[in-house]
């Protein structure tokens, strides 16, 4: 026993823990522990529960049942106070500093180097820890630079030196290397090295299997709220074949059947689309009544190649046809106009109007239909029932504000919006994302039956099992390029997974 | 499966009675109210309260303010706000006494009123679309720059058209219906059918209630946001005309508080900065509460000083009172 504690100290252990929200079991008998000085990986799919996880350690969730020890501390919970006190920082995805101040003001904010005789923030105190500590992971960061206008990797520095500078004993990084190019990846990997040889436990979460592998010790499976494995690095070798099956594995029936129906020719067409200088252009080719699967990580650039053929994203080159003319618009109005519709992945933010009823939200594009001078209100809530019924939007009434609606329900307004307005190409983000299993399926059978009456649908999605049920072919995109294009019979998991990562 | 299809079409079916009471939304339903007990109380203390004259003189006074507020309800539902209106006012109408007064035609300076008007919204209209600067600071801005033009324009010195172009401020249809209501009652009918029933109306809404998502739905986002502003100062002009009509005289100061008492009539009328809420029917109780009010202490005696109190205060309670309902929900 102390011949162990000698070796390596364990300052994290997380016993059977599980964590549940209204149905769904996000965490599941989970077992983790971390030791001094150990960078731990943690991988899953989305929704696998590494989110949840990060939470209860930060105390922002608190678990059903197990207990967290932490340096000798066992807790039953632990709130944002308690967790702090323990030392556990979190390093977020989605952290926001305060854009108009210095990069050393951000990091200690909260914590300003204040003398206790003096009344004044001491700004070069600051800015000379701020570089010491910069000097100590090995970056060079110019810390008296307005925060908004470093480049996203230094801005991921900074959030992680604001972590280092509350001196912590676990460090959790969510996908600290989201806004890097390749290059810079590099310095984050030896960035977090440096930080475990100080003797701080890092917990790393990453999509990446290859970056995950470089930089972890141990690296543990996520799926379905369970730990599938727990690999180490000086015991085993692994690739990121062996991880990926694991983090896949799961029961075949969760796809969805989808009733194929026959495609027609090529209607749709991008020619050399570009949107970022150093990627390579982006041409592809939609058939009528086609489901093209556009696969790829966050932060690929799918969401930008969207918008830039919608007309609402710059574009540096490349033409858009339909039925051979070209329609290239240069902003939504003209899109919309040549029948293509997008479908965001924020929808509450940029695809609904939260604030006004059911019928206003699904006759705001296809207004011209309900009258020329005056609006028939009379025929606008006919037709608007019509939409409620077929895609069976449960609400209880069309003058209810769009806010009180489920997530599903919001999702099949959108879709009734563009149907409404009567469209031929819909380019869907994410369009199950965040709606429960059911509705999903809902939406499944709702694009089935728009492909079969001829619609063609660009589906961008994270979720390998609506990509691979609905989708006629998946192009795969990586850096903003297309990396791989799989016909309907290549479709699986693995060919996939490997266009993710560049392979072949 | 059949019987739950049955089960939605009677929720979605024809619209319920509670459906078809909403138009009665509780702030609407509140000010009626608050209206009725003023009006009660004002005749049980005075009994001229409640006659036609006295009445049809709230309305006049009103009309103005009115419909400066019909302008202010439709820029917010919008997503927007114009401050400056009251000094545009102010500065059409000097414009207008100064042409009658070199001796321009009635009919040139009503012409060129109006369309300078038109022109000064478009000007806001345009500089808010296109710069994306809130456009409280911006029509802040032009409020001085429309008071400083009027200043120049009059010299500094109030303009007196006395006896020339009574009609639209002083002349009364039949001996009884004052001209100038009858207008803001046009422009009121104007704008509750340009919201609710037209497809213009309709997108002004939804550019109010999220101006990206509008964007996306391939709404022409400047375009709409440009002619409300043209639309809110073409209606400016025809204040001008029936401010200076009534009055005789005018200083360029005139409209100083018009636009800020706007923005509270269409506040304490349910009308919101998020854009997207409210009615004109609301607002037009608004402005009618104002009237009402300032006339009912008028009468009991209270001084003016003490009224402004009273103001202040109710713009305070009405936004507190449509908060809590927010809340509620």
């Amino acid at each position: 026993m102390e011949n162990k504690t000698l070796e390596k100290e364990k300052i994290l252990d997380v016993k059977n823990i599980s964590k549940e929200f209204p149905g769904v079991k996000a965490l599941n008998n989970f077992n983790f522990d971390l030791y001094k000085g150990e960078v731990h990986g943690l991988i899953g799919e989305n929704g696998a529960g590494k989110s949840t996880f990060i939470k209860l350690l930060s105390g922002a969730f608190q678990p059903n049942i197990g207990e967290i020890t932490i340096s000798g501390e066992t807790h039953k919970y632990l709130t944002p106070h308690v967790a702090r006190r323990l030392g556990i920082q979190t390093v977020y995805q989605e952290d926001i500093l305060v854009p108009g101040i210095s990069a050393a003001e951000n990091i200690f904010l909260g914590t300003e180097l204040i003398d206790s005789k003096k009344f004044f923030v001491s700004y070069r105190t600051m800015t000379d820890q701020a570089n010491t500590l910069a000097e100590q992971m090995g970056i060079t960061l110019k810390v008296d630079e307005i925060y908004e206008r470093l480049s996203p990797s230094d801005q991921q520095f900074v959030k992680i030196l604001k972590a280092l500078a509350q001196k912590p004993k676990v460090l959790i990084l969510d996908e600290p290397t989201q806004a890097f190019n390749v290059k810079d990846i590099g310095l984050v990997i030896e960035m977090v090295k440096r930080i475990s040889k100080e003797g701080v436990g890092v917990i790393y979460i990453a999509h990446d299997l290859e970056e995950i592998i470089e930089v972890a010790d141990r690296i543990t499976v996520l799926r379905d709220g369970r730990a599938i494995n727990t690999h180490d690095k000086k015991l085993e070798k692994y690739q990121p074949d062996d991880l990926a099956k694991e983090m896949i594995g799961r029961p075949v029936d969760l796809f969805f059947k989808k009733k194929e129906s026959p495609v027609g020719d090529y209607i749709f067409e991008v020619r050399d689309l570009k949107i970022k200088e150093s990627a390579k252009p982006i041409s592809f080719r939609v058939r009528e009544g086609e489901i093209l699967g556009v696969a790829g990580l966050k932060g690929a650039g799918r969401s930008e190649i969207a918008r830039a053929i919608f007309g609402a994203y710059r574009k540096l080159g490349g033409k858009i046809f339909y039925k051979g003319k070209n329609i290239t618009p240069s902003n939504p109005i003209q899109a919309v106009k040549s029948g293509i519709a997008l479908l965001t992945e924020s929808k509450k933010v940029d695809g609904l109007f939260m604030g006004l009823p059911v019928d206003h939200n699904i006759t705001v594009v296809g207004i011209d239909s309900i009258g020329k001078l005056f609006l028939s209100l009379g025929k606008e809530r006919k037709l608007c029932n019509e939409y409620v019924n077929k895609l069976n939007i449960k609400t209880p009434s069309l003058n209810k504000e769009i806010r009180f609606l489920s997530g599903g329900n919001q999702q099949k307004v959108v879709i009734a919006k563009w149907l409404f307005k009567g469209v031929n190409i819909l380019i869907v983000d994410e369009p199950t994302h965040g709606i429960d299993v059911n509705a999903k399926t809902e939406v499944y059978e709702l694009f089935t039956e728009l492909a079969a009456s001829g619609k063609s649908i660009i589906m961008i999605s994270s979720e390998m099992p609506e990509l691979i049920s609905l989708s006629d072919r998946i192009i795969i995109i990586r850096n903003y390029e297309i990396s791989k294009v799989l016909e309907k019979n290549e479709i699986n998991e693995e060919n996939i997974l490997s266009g993710f990562m560049g392979g072949n | 499966m059949s019987n739950s299809k049955e089960i939605k079409q009677k929720v979605n079916g024809p619209a319920s009675i509670v459906d078809k009471l909403r138009f009665l939304n509780n702030q609407i339903v509140y000010l009626v109210l608050v209206i009725i007990v003023i009006g009660v109380a004002a005749s049980v203390l005075n009994q001229n309260f409640l006659t036609l004259r006295n009445l049809l003189n709230i309305m006049q006074q009103i009309s103005t303010l009115g419909i400066l507020t019909m302008c202010m309800a439709l820029l917010m539902i919008s997503g927007g706000l114009d401050i400056s209106i009251g000094n545009m006012t102010g500065l059409l109408a000097i414009i207008f006494a100064r042409m009658l007064l070199t001796g321009k035609s009635i009919f040139l300076s009503v012409i060129v009123v109006l369309l300078l008007g038109l022109v000064f919204g478009f000007i806001n209209g345009v500089i808010i679309a296109k710069s994306k600067v809130t456009p409280l600071i911006i029509t802040l801005g032009m409020n001085y720059v429309f008071l400083g033009i009027a200043l120049i324009v009059g010299g500094g010195r109030p303009q007196a058209i006395t006896g020339q172009f009574q009609f639209l401020g002083q002349a009364k249809i039949g001996g009884i219906v004052p001209v100038a209501i009858i207008i803001f009652l046009l422009i009121f009918i104007f704008s509750f059918l340009l919201r609710k029933y037209t497809k213009y109306g309709r997108r002004l809404n939804a550019i109010g209630g999220n101006p990206l998502a509008a964007y996306l739905s391939g709404i022409n986002v400047d375009l709409h946001i440009i002619s409300i502003y043209a639309l809110s100062g073409l209606i400016v002009g025809f204040t001008s005309l029936i401010l200076i009509s009534r009055l005789g005289m005018v200083q360029a100061d005139v409209g100083a508080n018009f636009a800020l008492q706007a923005l509270a009539a269409a506040i304490i009328g349910g009308i919101t900065f998020e854009g997207g809420k409210g009615s004109l029917v609301g607002a037009f109780f608004g402005v009618l509460l104002l009237g009402i009010l300032s006339n009912a202490l008028n009468i009991v005696g209270v001084s003016s000083f003490t009224q402004t109190i009273v103001l202040g205060a109710i713009i305070v309670v009405a936004t507190v009172i449509s908060n809590i309902g927010k809340m509620r929900r």
